[in-house]
Order: structure tokens, then sequence, then C-alpha cells
């Protein structure tokens, strides 16, 4: 159980670290490299940068209001 | 109250200077707007590492969780011989 725990601590840390740098790179450094450079191959076009996150918050919110509400409605039932 | 203001002062000061950015353009506009988006994915990250990190280096105290059952039994046992009903285990 606590080795469980702590894979998904660390598989989570590696997550966000990732994606952290992987959109620091898409956002800050890559306005400044040519926009012939190899590198442009393995990112999206920029206005990706704008719709991933946006389309993700929305996702999360809903996810958490339906869970919010789920939660209400089986404490509610267990109230009656 | 103090932290609420620390942190309202800090969010002031990054967007005035992402104002003054957008205004004095030295970047492209379209990278400028970029910015608060990235802030906020960066902040999202920093809380993803935080819960990672708490995730990880969890404390447990094994020994303490033992003397903690010691205690329940001893406490049982004296409550048993005074004769109130504690519930079976």
């Amino acid at each position: 159980m606590e080795l469980a725990d702590r894979a998904v601590g660390f598989l989570l840390s590696i997550t966000s670290l990732s994606i952290f740098t992987y959109y620091t790179f898409w956002v800050i450094i890559l306005p400044f490299v040519d926009s012939d450079n190899f590198i442009h191959n393995y990112f999206l076009p920029q206005e990706y940068a704008i719709l991933i996150p946006v389309c993700a918050g929305v996702v999360l919110l809903c996810l958490l209001c339906i869970f919010i509400g789920f939660v209400l409605l089986k404490s509610k039932k267990k109230k009656a | 109250m103090k932290h609420v203001l620390k942190l309202f002062s800090l969010l002031v000061v990054i967007s005035a200077l992402w104002i003054g950015l957008l205004q004095a353009s030295i970047i492209p506009r379209s990278h400028t707007w970029l910015l608060p988006i990235y802030f906020i994915v960066s902040l999202g990250c920093y809380g993803l590492l935080m819960v990672g990190v708490g995730l990880m280096r969890f404390p447990t105290c094994p020994q303490e969780a033992l003397l903690l059952q010691k205690d329940i039994a001893e406490a049982k046992d004296f409550l048993k011989q005074k004769g109130v009903d504690v519930g079976s285990d």
C-alpha cells in the first residue's frame, strides 16, 4: 500500500515536471527560435498552446462539478 | 489576512508587468497573450508537484501505531473491568 502511494506520488511529480518543461519550451523559448528550425517539428502550432489548457480546464471543472453533485445526492439520500 | 494581501500584491505586480509588456510590445502580441495561460499552467504544475512530493514522502510512524494499538487494548480491558460495553472488535 505504501509502495503504491509512493509510486503514484513519483508518477505525479514526473508528470507535472514534464508538462512544465514542455510547456515552458513551447511558450517561452520557441518564439525566439527561427521558424525553419527542425525543432518546430516536435511542437504543435502556437494556437494549440491556448486551446489545450483551456479545454483541459473546462473538462476538469465539469468533472469537479459532477463529482460535487454526486456527493451531494449521495448525502441527501443517506439523510432521508 | 496578511497572507492574502501578499498574494494580492504579487498578483497586481505580475499583471502590471504583463500589461507593460503588452503595451511595450517588445515581443509579438500573440506571444504576450500566452503568458497568463502559462502562469496558470505553471501554477497547476506546481500544485501537482506538491501533491506528488507529499505523497512520496508521506510520513508514517509504525512504532507509534503499535503503541496506539496497545493503548487501545489496555483501555478496552480497563473499561470492560468497570462494566462498560465497548463492543467487540
